[in-house]
């Protein structure tokens, strides 16, 4: 019956048609899908891309659970937010070749830092300059600093100082032999300026603010901005928004070190207090930088080498004195 | 009020008789269902950008709870794609009747003709429901089953067994389809009496018998007519109607009042009280209880939620009747008692459904839009609003909403007990005997303001 | 359905209780007018569940809410109020604004956070839940009415 026909044709259309018409318009191009999870559901997925140098790589991003983002670590790109059940595409361009890596912008939990990737970027540099791009070792590499030796300080100032104090003490700073801040910790620096005959006058307290001030003329406000915002977005959820090892992550992170504990280096210890004078005095510019960049010490502490720009990091050290130093 | 028989109008008979809208709106209903069971496998995980969950535990349960079920009764089941599959195998023909197809036919065995089955069957979903209303896999799961289920029982069979005897949520249309203002009714049984085929039942050329297994011959409330309006197109005598009537007028019936359904609308009220606490409540433990499934929290969610459904609220209001029997010395039987009284249930349920529904309903609509231009979550913009924000409409006005459906429903449901009761007494003795039934009302009536508007 | 009720002195007394119910401003809103008072709330999200998962203010009270979330990214809409906040594990989002309406007013999550985001809620209570008491208060007049004033 010519009724039922175009009946039978009305469910063969539409009930076969449309899912049919839904499976394959998932096509494949030559975009890359990614889907984002928590790291400790899969994490990015793929997460080893291969790219080549000059050749644009298209991305499509969606997240499976929950808000994550996407950064290509050293990267001026800025972040996108990978949203759940949404798609946000981009483009790469590479125009050196090397192994850069990918990660998340947008705490996903505990594990969000080991959420990362890698593409692996091969040809031939372009460029208009034929210089080739030289690596510096980082300083403690160079300075062959022990990162995981204890630090503590053998002085260590009453109140926090204050560089705006200090420079209401009228003292020239560079009448004393500059110390070289990168190398040398606080509590050093404290010592060569309470050993400089133009401080004599002064007191313990003030010349802690000297040291206030030296770390505050070794930076500007636009690298201290810069490094807030870093803090903030990579680093307060462990550490804190007020520095002191308390992040809201923190509690999902094992115990504090015992002392006579032998750290194994596979557990998870708390925080470090940034406001903690005793063991942030006794630590330099190069050490700070060395920890950021290599991560570890058996504490679970992220390594930010491959995400971070040797800027990036000098602002993120300049930024974390604010918690022993008024500006 | 008297019946208003719609079908008098020509227009609204023919319309009604006609195949053809009703296929089509079935047809697109089974695509639209099959496409959940795909959007819930091969979609996004997250759930309020997937087809599956946006259309189904929203859209769908929107339109069914506060528009369908209070409006139209079982009018969903008219157009459910679920019994499709198998009832076209089994009628071996889409339209009209055209000779044999396919399926064993088996009578449905006797100690199963109850609802009992269904009750079981939607406490189970109400156990596993936090992972099934959030999760697209499970839901297509679901959705899935009932499409297997609803096929094997068409195969084996007669009819619409599983749609009478199994499927949970025609349970609960069923028993609350008797508040609502449409029937199909017999216009004059004395025709039926005399008219030896029973078409209605047996079938003729023109339409099938009653895939409800129902004589509509003695049809007298809507709980188990899926409103097919297969019996208006057989009946050669014309003498089936469609009619508008006033709200609750089966509630209104007496008799043939059953165990197995009051005890679908102590279900239907625990599960409201449940959800509105569990899933509308600021408490996270909860949530995480009901969601964890296997665990030892779970388990203490499971057994309070059947505790309260079976034990706690029946038995509570086992004594109310019990109470109100005894003030009055009341010569019916507890059990009858106990059944007759939960019909005062059917309104107060509804409206609580209706007033849980409002609050996250209105609060997620708008999902509906990225929903329906992406359904898949796979990056589509099919109608443009693919990344509209997701922005919770009427807030502030639910709440008022709510109170209003609430309050109305425990009038109503004073009303419908002071009616049973009127079934037995007369004078202050009605009062007397649905008093406590009354109270009961009114309690639960307390606790869901307090849960939903607190 | 309700052809036999006549205009009764009882339903013309019970009409009146419920627009008294519904009317009548609310004792606690009239003695809490003056205070108008400076509130701090820290509110941790984590997925589901907000805590503290109810706070309750005065009206036009200055309420500052800080959003501190613990796990992933989470939101905070005011039902009502419509106001939204989003804040990153790390980074306090601080919501200020005069609670000027009164009432029960829900905040549920405006990030998705997981499955049962749609479900992540708490409560903000501006004074007394008027909504609430009027309806308790007509519900148990409903109840009195379906005692005494029906006839049968």
């Amino acid at each position: 019956m010519k009724a039922e026909r175009i009946a039978l044709l009305l469910v063969i259309v539409l009930v076969m048609g449309v899912p049919l018409a839904a499976v394959l318009a998932r096509s494949n191009s030559d975009t890359i899908e990614i889907h984002a999870q928590m790291a400790d559901n899969g994490g990015w997925t793929p997460s080893d891309l291969k790219a080549q140098v000059g050749q644009p790589l298209h991305l499509r991003l969606t997240s499976d659970d929950v808000m994550h983002g996407f950064a290509v670590g050293q990267s001026d790109a800025p972040a996108l937010d990978v949203l759940p059940g949404q798609w946000t595409t981009t483009t790469l361009l590479f125009d050196q070749p090397g192994k850069y890596t990918f990660y998340c912008t947008r705490w996903c939990g505990p594990s969000h830092w080991r959420m990362r990737g890698t593409i692996e970027v091969t040809g031939a540099a372009t460029g208009a300059t034929t210089e080739t791009i030289t690596t510096t070792a980082p300083l403690y590499v160079t300075l062959n600093l022990d990162l995981d030796a204890p630090h503590p300080s053998d002085v260590v100032p009453n109140e926090k100082p204050s560089a705006a104090r200090g420079v209401s003490l009228g003292v020239i700073l560079d009448r004393i032999a500059a110390p070289d801040r990168t190398q040398t910790s606080g509590a050093q620096v404290w010592h060569q300026l309470r050993s400089s005959s133009i401080t004599q006058h002064l007191s313990d307290e003030q010349v802690w603010d000297l040291v206030a001030l030296t770390w505050r003329s070794n930076t500007t406000p636009e690298r201290l901005a810069e490094g807030q915002q870093l803090y903030a977005q990579n680093c307060a959820a462990c550490h804190g928004e007020t520095g002191k090892g308390d992040g809201v992550i923190a509690p999902s992170l094992k115990k504090t070190p015992m002392p006579g504990m032998t750290m194994t280096g596979h557990e998870t210890v708390a925080p470090i207090d940034f406001t903690d004078a005793k063991n942030m005095l006794g630590a330099s510019d190069a050490i700070l930088e060395g920890k950021i960049i290599r991560g570890g010490m058996g504490t679970g502490m992220p390594y930010w080498g491959p995400i971070f720009t040797a800027e990036q990091i000098q602002a993120l050290v300049d930024y974390v004195w604010t918690f022993q130093f008024e500006r | 009020m008297t019946p208003i028989e719609l079908t008098r109008s020509p227009i609204v008979k023919a319309a009604l008789r006609a195949r053809w809208p009703q296929f089509v709106i079935r047809v697109i209903a089974l695509a639209g269902f099959v496409f959940a069971i795909l959007s819930g496998f091969i979609g996004t995980p997250v759930g309020n950008h997937n087809f599956s969950i946006v259309f189904v535990w929203i859209v769908w349960w929107a339109l069914l709870m506060l528009i369908v079920v209070p409006f139209l009764g079982r009018g969903w089941c008219a157009v459910c794609p679920i019994p499709l599959p198998g009832e076209w195998l089994q009628n071996g023909a889409l339209l009209k009747p055209r000779g044999k197809g396919f399926g064993l036919n088996r009578k449905w065995p006797r100690r199963f003709r109850n609802i009992w089955l269904q009750n079981i069957a939607f406490t189970l979903l109400a156990l596993f429901s936090a992972v099934v209303l959030t999760q697209p896999g499970v839901t297509g799961l679901v959705l899935l089953l009932f499409l297997i289920v609803a096929l094997a029982t068409s195969l084996i069979f007669e009819r619409r067994a599983f749609c009478r005897y199994l499927c949970p949520v025609g349970g609960f249309i069923g028993l609350y389809s008797q508040v609502a203002p449409v029937e199909v009714r017999v216009k004059d049984p004395a025709v039926c009496a005399v008219h030896t085929e029973k078409s209605c039942y047996t079938g003729s050329k023109d339409g099938y018998g009653c895939p409800w297994l129902i004589y509509p011959g003695t049809l007298t409330r809507n709980i188990n007519c899926g409103l097919c309006l297969e019996c208006l197109r057989t009946c050669t005598q014309d003498n089936v109607a469609f009619n508008l009537r006033s709200f609750g007028a089966d509630l209104k019936q007496p008799g043939g009042r059953r165990l197995d359904e009051a005890f679908k609308a102590f279900i239907m009220l625990g599960a409201a009280l449940i959800y509105s606490a569990v899933m509308l409540g600021p408490w996270g433990a909860l949530k995480s209880a009901a969601y964890s499934i296997g665990t030892p929290q779970w388990l203490v969610y499971a057994l309070s939620l059947l505790g309260l459904i079976y034990i706690v609220l029946p038995g509570t209001f086992l004594i109310a009747v019990a109470v109100g029997r005894t003030l009055t010395k009341s010569k019916e039987t507890l059990k009858k008692s106990f059944s007759a009284f939960a019909y005062a249930l059917v309104p107060l349920g509804l409206m609580a459904w209706i007033a849980f529904s409002l609050s996250f309903v209105f609060a997620s609509l708008s999902y509906l839009w990225p929903a329906l231009s992406d359904p898949l979550g796979a990056g589509w913009n099919l109608f443009g609003t693919a990344h509209v924000a997701w922005q919770p409409y009427l807030m502030s006005i639910v709440p008022f909403l709510q109170a209003g459906v609430l309050i109305g429903g425990l009038w109503w449901a004073c009303m419908t007990a002071r009616r049973i009761a009127a079934e037995q007494q007369t004078g202050r003795a009605i009062t007397l005997q649905a008093l406590p039934v009354m109270g009961f009302c009114f309690i639960t009536t307390t606790g869901l303001l307090g849960l939903l508007i607190g | 359905m309700m052809r036999r009720i006549r205009l009764s002195p009882r339903w013309i007394l019970i009409g009146l209780l419920a627009l008294v119910i519904v009317v009548v401003p609310s004792p606690i809103a009239l003695a809490a007018r003056a205070a108008r008072a400076e509130r701090h709330f820290r509110i941790e999200a984590s997925s589901f569940q907000y805590t503290p998962e109810a706070l309750q203010v005065n009206p036009g009270d200055h309420v500052t809410i800080d959003l501190v979330s613990t796990d992933v990214v989470h939101g905070l809409y005011i039902d009502g109020y419509d106001l939204n906040v989003t804040a990153d594990p790390g980074q306090t989002a601080t919501l200020s604004f005069v609670a000027d309406q009164s009432g029960a007013f829900r905040f549920r999550c405006s990030v998705t956070c997981g499955a049962l985001h749609p479900f992540m809620i708490g409560k903000l209570d501006v004074g007394s839940n008027d909504l609430l008491w009027r309806a308790i208060g007509l519900s148990a007049l409903a109840l009195v009415a379906g005692v005494w004033v029906v006839r049968r």
